[in-house]
């Protein structure tokens, strides 16, 4: 029989190792052409505006320890881009979530389920380098910016206050910033990413850093040949997603089951008109080389549209 | 082939910019114009300027064809801003009066 109060902590425990886990992968792109799982370098005319919607479904199995945890969240994310001028723009991002941890301590199987509002991401990306020619780019940009705690950290349901987890919001302020380059071309479009984000304590815990390495590459697949004015693009996409994130800290103590290294690979499909683009793609881990019995990510299914109005 | 879309496109610019009053047509070339969500975005920032009547593009060419009201008159820098504004750059820049 496990005491009560050693039950909830392991279970805590158990549950911050998953979240954290998956935070990172939930960085939200931009709202423009271009790649679906993370930033471009293309412009957003000054004083316009873009808008995106994605759903993101992100799930978690396969555990590695005793507990048989299982995750799943669907997040729904809202950004705005607005440009300031043609080097300038900002970012603000939104997401509302529903998730839901099912996990079995010996006790019976337990569900937990929460959903609200998440913490919001504010950042600024500045265009520093670029080359035009005809039906071609060339662009280096340099993004940075925030995560504020806008989401609950404290919800609570019949067995007490929910698990870090199932929280929408982390309670921490956390910054972050990196290099986006892109080369497009009239015909395929290539994109790379470096970003680093730093996790602050809250509630006497603090997630660990993430470094991450994104590349993209897009290949108009349809029409074959250009005809004049401007048709759709439909692109056929594959990307790919390095993620490390250190392990996590507990009243000052590392977790050592907690996250590890990610590769992920994502093939999708995208189409591209003048006012709006619809994409999807499927991120699959190829690598996962995780620390103690951290929990494996299973996939993450990605679907949006962003509109130029 | 090229060319032919090129001299097809610009007739057609030409043949409708006959049923409106009389303007001016700008004919620019904008590099790094790659798609066409891109493209909107430069189409948009002309045609909310003033006296800007209609923005036809054509992104295999790299080719923007603005036509203007009556009496409506840019500068060559005018119009270079306005690319420029959209993330683009302007190379070279022809106008007709129709």
């Amino acid at each position: 029989m496990i005491p009560v109060k050693r039950y909830r902590k392991v279970r805590q425990t158990i549950c911050f190792r998953i979240y954290f886990s998956l935070v990172l992968i939930l960085m939200v792109p931009s709202a423009q052409t271009a790649p679906i799982t993370f930033n471009t370098a293309l412009p957003v005319a000054k004083g316009e505006f873009l808008i995106r919607q994605q759903f993101i479904s992100v799930q978690s199995g396969d555990d590695p320890g005793p507990t048989d945890r299982d995750r799943t969240a669907v997040t729904s994310t809202t950004a705005l881009v607005y440009g300031v001028n043609h080097k300038l723009a900002l970012f603000g991002i939104l997401p509302y979530q529903d998730i839901e941890l099912s996990l079995n301590p010996g006790t019976g199987k337990l569900s937990r389920t929460n959903s609200g509002l998440g913490d919001v991401k504010l950042f600024g990306r500045y265009i520093f380098k670029q080359n035009n020619q005809q039906g071609r780019t060339l662009r280096w940009a340099g993004f940075a910016g925030f995560k504020a705690p806008t989401g609950d950290e404290d919800a609570r349901d019949s067995l007490g206050t929910l698990p870090p987890p199932v929280q929408t919001g982390t309670g921490s302020w956390d910054a972050f910033g990196g290099l986006v380059f892109t080369r497009q071309t009239l015909d395929w479009q290539l994109d790379a990413q470096l970003g680093y984000q730093t996790n602050t304590e809250a509630n006497q815990y603090e997630a660990g850093d993430i470094f991450r390495f994104d590349a993209s590459f897009q290949k108009r697949v349809w029409p074959r040949e250009l005809s004049v004015g401007v048709p759709g693009f439909l692109y056929g996409v594959l990307e790919m997603n390095l993620i490390h994130q250190g392990k996590n800290k507990f009243n000052g103590v590392y977790d050592p089951h907690s996250n590890g290294t990610r590769l992920l690979l994502a093939p999708g499909i995208q189409y591209v008109t003048r006012r709006w683009i619809a994409e999807a793609s499927l991120q699959l881990p190829i690598i996962q080389d995780l620390n103690g019995s951290a929990l494996e990510l299973g996939h993450i299914l990605r679907a949006g549209m962003r509109f130029n109005f | 082939m090229k060319f032919k879309s090129l001299v097809v496109f610009i007739m057609a610019v030409l043949w409708v910019s006959y049923s409106f009053a009389a303007g001016s047509i700008y004919s620019l070339r904008v590099d790094g114009l790659a798609c066409p969500f891109c493209a909107y975005g430069i189409e948009k920032k002309l045609k909310r300027t003033e006296g800007v009547e209609s923005v036809d593009i054509d992104l295999k060419n790299g080719l923007v064809v603005v036509r203007t009201t009556a009496g409506r008159v840019f500068t060559e820098d005018q119009l270079r801003q306005l690319v420029e504004d959209a993330g683009f750059s302007m190379k070279s820049m022809t106008e007709a009066t129709r």
